[in-house]
C-alpha cells in the first residue's frame, strides 16, 4: 500500500477447510465419458479412432489439425461410440467423443517413459507435447509452449497458490505425492533451462509449504517462497510482483519467469517416469450449496451429475453451478457438462438475488484491480459507449479476475461492465 | 432444480454501501452528542432542545424532499430513502452550522443541499458538489444575519483570529491574548468553545478519523494529505514570517496546531472530502484533491475576507475532480509518473502561496482583546 496506489489484491475467506483434510473420493462415471473435443479454444481435431473401436486408457483418440499441436488420450477402456453435441464448461455447446465403459479398465502407456537427466532439451519438450498436457491452473494452454524458446528465461515458478475461493485440488493431489511435485519441478528446471525454480503456496498452508521443503534437502535451485493469502496470489502478473518484484508488459517472460501450475508440473513428472498422459482429474466440488463437499478423483470426461451425487447432491432448491473456483468460474446452467483436463473445479453456490444500488465512487475497484485498471471509470466509458475511452482506460489488459465485483459495496457487476468494454473494443479493433 | 446463470465472479465481499453509510451515521451522531452535551452544560437545557431541534428540522425536510422526489420516479419512498442516504447530508449540515442558527435557515439550507445539490444531478452519486456543502453556502449567502431567538454565544475563535490577528499572532504575548479568550490549546482542542455545531472537537473527529479509517469507511490518504499538506505550509509560513517561540514551543509547531485546532478543517477532512461521490476514484486522483483542497484553504484562511477556507476549498475542489479524473485516466501504474508530476506542481505551487501570504500578511504582535466579540458569530463554521 503507498500514497499513490491501492493494495492492488485483497483477501478473500477461502474456505479451505470445507476439503482440504477430507479423504479424496474415487468416482467411476456409470456408464460413459464424454471427452470434450477441444483443446483450449481450439475445434479443428481430427478422430484417430472410428465407432465402435475399442479403446484402453492411454489410447490416442484425436490430435489437433490446426493451431498448437494438442494429442486427447483416453481416460477409461471401453467403446467408441461416436460423437455427441453437449454443453461444454465453455458455455458453448461442441462435440464430445462418447466412450462407453467396459467392465475391465486397462491402463496403456500413452507415450514411452523418459529419462529426463540423459534426454536432450528438444527431447523433454516433444515428450511434454506429445502427451498433450494442457496447463492445468485453469485456462487450458499447451503447457509445451512456454518451454520451447528459453532464451533470457532466469527462473521458473511453480503456482501452488490456488487463490481462488473453496479449492483445494492442487493440495490434495499434490500432497499425495509431494516427490512427484519436486521431481516435476526438475524436469521444468531442466526444460526452461534456468538455475531456480520457485514454488509459491500460501502462508496459510504450513503443512503443504513444510511438506515440499522436506523434499527439497538435497535439490539445488528448488526453493518454495511462501506468499501471502490474498486474491488474486495465483495470477502470473501478481506472483511475478511479489516474487521477482518486476512489472512486465504482456508476458511474464518478459519478467525472465515462466510459470507453471503445481498439477501440471505433476502431469509432466506422470509423462516422464510413466508414459502416462492426463487420464484422470482431481477436482475439488465444494461450496455452501453442496451437502457433502469433497476432493474428487475422476477420469477425464466425467459428467458433473454424478460428482454432484457422489457429493450427497444439493443444499438448495436455487444453485448457481460453477465450473471453477467463485471468481473466474463460469456459471453453468444445468450439470450435464463434463470434467475436462483443465478442470479443477466444481463450485456451487446458494443463490442470492441481486441487490445492486448505485454506485458511491468509493474506487475500491481501482484500487485493488491487480492490472492497475479503474474499472469505475471504464464502466463509466461503456456507460457513454465511447469505444476510445475504454480503450484508452486500459480495458484489454482486464483478466476478468472478478476481485472488483468482490469488492464493490454497491453490489454492481463491476467485471461485466469491463467485460463488455472488452468485447466493444476488440469488435472495434477487428472493423479497423 | 433451478440452476441459476450469473455473470462470474458469483462471490461477494461483506461491505455494503449500507454498512459505510450506517457507521458514518454512527460517527455523526457520536459527534453530534459531544456537541449537545457541550451547549447542555455551558448554557443549559434551552440551547440543548435548539440543537435537537435544527437536527430534527433537517432530518425532517430531508425525508419530505426525497419523499416527493421518489413520487416523480414513481418509486417506493422508504426504498429510495435507504439507498439515498440523505440523512448523511441532513446530519453534516446540522454539525456545521452554529448553535444560533434558526431551523428556518437550515431548512432552506436543507432544501437546498438535497435538492439543488443532489436530487436534480440524479440522485445519490451523481452529484458534483457536495450537498452538505452546497446548504452551507447557502446559509453563507443568504442568512448570515439569522439567529434564533435567545440563543446567543460568545465569539468563536475562527472569526477572532482572522478579525483581531489576521491569521498571525506573531508573538507569545499575541498568541497569550488570544488563547485567553477560548481557555489554551487544550480548551480548543476539546471544543469547548462556541462556533459550529461539530466541528470544534478536534480530538474526538480526529479519532473518530481514525476509526473509519481502520475500518475503510474512509479513505486515509485524503485527511492525512490534507491535513500534512495544511501543516506543513503554515509550518512555513510560520517560518517566514519569524513567529516568536511560545513557551519555548517554535513558532513552525505551534502555529500549525493553532490551525488544526481551530475551525472545521479537521471536520472537513474527515467527514467531507473524504465523500466519495464527490472526489476522484483513483487513490492518485485522491492525493491530488486533497493536496489542491489544502492549498486553498491555506489561501483562503490567511488571503480572503472569510473567516475560514475549507468549505469554499471543498465545494471548489469538487469542480476539479472530473479534470483530475480525466487527467488519470489509464493504468495507474503507468500513469503514476504523471501523478507525481501533478503532485509536484501543486507542492510549488502551495510553496509559492506560503511565500505570498507571509510576505503580505501584517503579522499582528500584540493585540487589545477586540470589542466586537459579538460580531459576525454566524460567519462561524467551515
Amino acid at each position: 500500500m503507498s500514497l499513490f496506489l491501492g493494495p492492488m489484491h485483497h483477501f478473500i475467506p477461502g474456505h479451505k477447510d470445507l476439503t482440504d483434510k477430507k479423504e479424496i473420493l474415487h468416482v467411476s462415471p456409470s456408464k460413459e465419458v464424454y471427452i470434450p473435443l477441444a483443446a483450449g479454444a481450439n475445434m479443428d481435431l481430427e478422430v484417430l479412432v472410428q465407432e465402435g473401436d475399442k479403446v484402453e486408457i492411454g489410447t490416442k483418440l484425436a490430435v489437433t489439425r490446426s493451431g498448437f499441436y494438442v494429442p486427447i488420450y483416453s481416460s477409461v477402456s471401453g467403446f467408441y461410440r461416436g460423437l455427441k453435441k453437449r454443453m461444454s464448461a465453455s458455455l458453448k455447446p461442441i462435440d464430445h467423443m462418447v466412450i462407453e465403459l467396459s467392465e475391465v479398465q486397462n491402463k496403456i502407456q500413452a507415450l514411452k517413459p523418459l529419462d529426463y537427466v540423459s534426454a536432450s532439451h528438444e527431447e523433454c519438450v516433444e515428450q511434454v507435447k506429445q502427451a498433450g498436457i494442457v496447463g492445468l491452473g485453469g485456462a487450458g494452454f499447451p503447457a509445451y509452449i512456454k518451454y520451447q524458446k528459453t532464451d533470457g528465461m532466469d527462473c521458473v515458478i511453480i503456482n501452488a497458490v490456488e487463490c481462488e475461493p473453496y479449492i483445494t485440488a492442487d493440495y490434495a493431489h499434490t500432497m499425495q505425492n509431494v516427490s512427484r511435485l519436486v521431481l516435476g519441478c526438475e524436469i521444468l528446471k531442466k526444460m526452461a533451462n534456468v538455475a531456480n525454480v520457485y514454488i509459491a503456496i500460501k502462508k496459510t498452508h504450513p503443512d503443504w509449504i513444510q511438506a515440499v521443503e522436506s523434499q527439497l534437502q538435497s535439490k539445488d535451485g528448488i526453493s518454495v517462497r511462501p506468499v501471502p493469502d490474498v486474491y488474486p496470489m495465483g495470477w502470473e502478473r501478481v506472483l511475478v510482483r511479489e516474487i521477482l518484484h518486476k512489472e512486465y508488459d504482456r508476458l511474464p517472460g518478459e519478467a525472465g519467469a515462466i510459470i507453471s501450475n503445481a498439477s501440471t508440473a505433476m502431469a509432466v513428472a506422470d509423462a516422464f517416469e510413466d508414459g502416462d498422459a492426463i487420464y484422470q482429474k482431481t477436482v475439488t466440488v465444494s461450496g455452501d450449496g453442496i451437502k457433502e463437499p469433497h476432493n474428487i478423483v475422476c477420469p477425464v470426461g466425467t459428467p458433473v451429475s454424478e460428482l454432484i451425487e457422489a457429493c450427497q447432491g444439493y443444499t438448495s432448491d436455487s444453485v448457481r453451478l460453477i465450473a471453477g473456483g467463485p471468481m473466474m468460474g463460469k456459471t453453468i446452467v444445468n450439470d450435464q457438462f463434463v470434467v475436462d483436463r483443465a478442470t479443477n473445479a466444481i463450485t456451487v453456490l446458494k443463490h442470492v438475488p441481486d441487490d445492486e444500488i448505485a454506485c458511491l465512487r468509493c474506487g475500491r475497484c481501482s484500487d485493488h484491480c491487480p492490472s492497475g485498471l479503474q474499472p469505475v471509470r471504464i464502466a463509466m466509458a461503456v456507460k457513454m459507449g465511447n469505444a476510445d475511452e475504454m480503450e484508452k482506460r486500459g480495458a484489454l489488459s482486464c483478466i476478468e479476475c472478478g476481485l472488483c465485483t468482490y469488492v464493490c459495496p454497491s453490489h454492481i457487476d463491476v467485471t461485466e461492465n469491463v467485460r463488455k468494454a472488452k468485447r466493444i473494443v476488440s469488435l472495434k479493433k477487428k472493423k479497423a | 432444480m433451478k440452476f441459476n446463470f450469473h455473470v462470474s465472479p458469483s462471490l461477494r465481499g461483506h461491505l455494503t454501501t449500507q454498512k459505510i453509510m450506517a457507521e458514518l451515521t454512527l460517527g455523526l451522531l457520536l459527534l453530534f452528542c459531544l456537541s449537545c452535551y457541550y451547549y447542555a452544560t455551558t448554557y443549559g437545557s434551552a440551547y440543548l432542545l435548539h440543537v435537537i431541534l435544527l437536527l430534527v428540522s433537517s432530518l425532517v425536510t430531508m425525508v419530505i424532499c426525497e419523499s416527493i422526489f421518489a413520487k416523480i420516479y414513481k418509486k417506493n419512498p422508504i426504498e429510495y430513502l435507504k439507498t439515498s442516504f440523505g440523512w448523511v447530508t441532513s446530519i453534516i449540515l446540522t454539525l456545521m452550522v452554529p448553535a444560533t442558527m434558526t431551523c428556518y435557515a437550515l431548512i432552506v439550507a436543507t432544501i437546498f443541499a438535497i435538492v439543488f445539490g443532489k436530487l436534480l444531478f440524479g440522485g445519490f452519486g451523481q452529484n458534483i458538489f457536495n450537498p452538505a456543502g452546497v446548504g452551507r453556502a447557502v446559509i453563507f449567502a443568504a442568512f448570515t444575519g439569522a439567529a434564533a431567538n435567545g440563543i446567543t454565544t460568545g465569539a468563536t475563535p475562527t472569526t477572532t483570529l482572522a478579525n483581531s490577528f489576521n491569521w498571525l499572532p506573531a508573538t507569545s504575548e499575541a498568541l497569550d491574548s488570544f488563547l485567553n479568550q477560548f481557555g489554551g490549546f487544550g480548551n480548543l482542542a476539546l471544543g469547548f468553545y462556541d462556533g459550529a455545531l461539530g466541528e470544534t472537537f478536534t480530538i474526538a473527529i480526529l479519532l473518530i478519523g481514525v476509526w473509519f479509517a481502520v475500518r475503510k469507511i474512509i479513505d486515509w490518504r485524503v485527511p492525512v494529505v490534507y491535513l500534512g499538506s495544511i501543516f506543513i505550509m503554515t509550518a512555513i509560513v510560520a517560518l517566514l514570517s519569524g513567529i516568536d517561540a511560545y513557551h519555548g514551543i517554535p513558532g513552525f509547531i505551534w502555529y500549525p496546531c493553532l490551525h488544526m485546532v481551530t475551525g472545521g478543517i479537521a471536520f472537513g477532512a474527515v467527514f467531507m472530502l473524504t465523500d466519495p461521490v464527490t472526489s476522484p476514484t483513483s487513490a492518485q486522483g485522491r492525493v491530488i484533491f486533497a493536496l489542491g483542497a489544502a492549498i486553498i484553504t491555506v489561501l483562503l484562511r490567511l488571503k480572503a475576507n472569510l473567516p475560514e477556507g475549507c468549505l469554499y476549498s471543498i465545494l471548489l475542489m469538487n469542480m476539479f475532480t472530473p479534470m483530475i479524473e480525466n487527467a488519470l485516466d489509464g493504468k495507474q501504474l503507468d500513469i503514476k509518473k504523471k501523478a507525481y508530476v501533478i503532485s509536484l506542481c501543486l507542492g510549488i505551487i502551495g510553496l509559492a502561496i506560503t511565500f505570498y501570504a507571509s510576505s503580505s500578511i501584517e503579522p499582528v504582535t500584540s493585540v487589545e482583546p477586540s470589542s466586537n466579540t459579538a460580531y459576525i458569530t454566524q460567519e462561524a463554521g467551515l
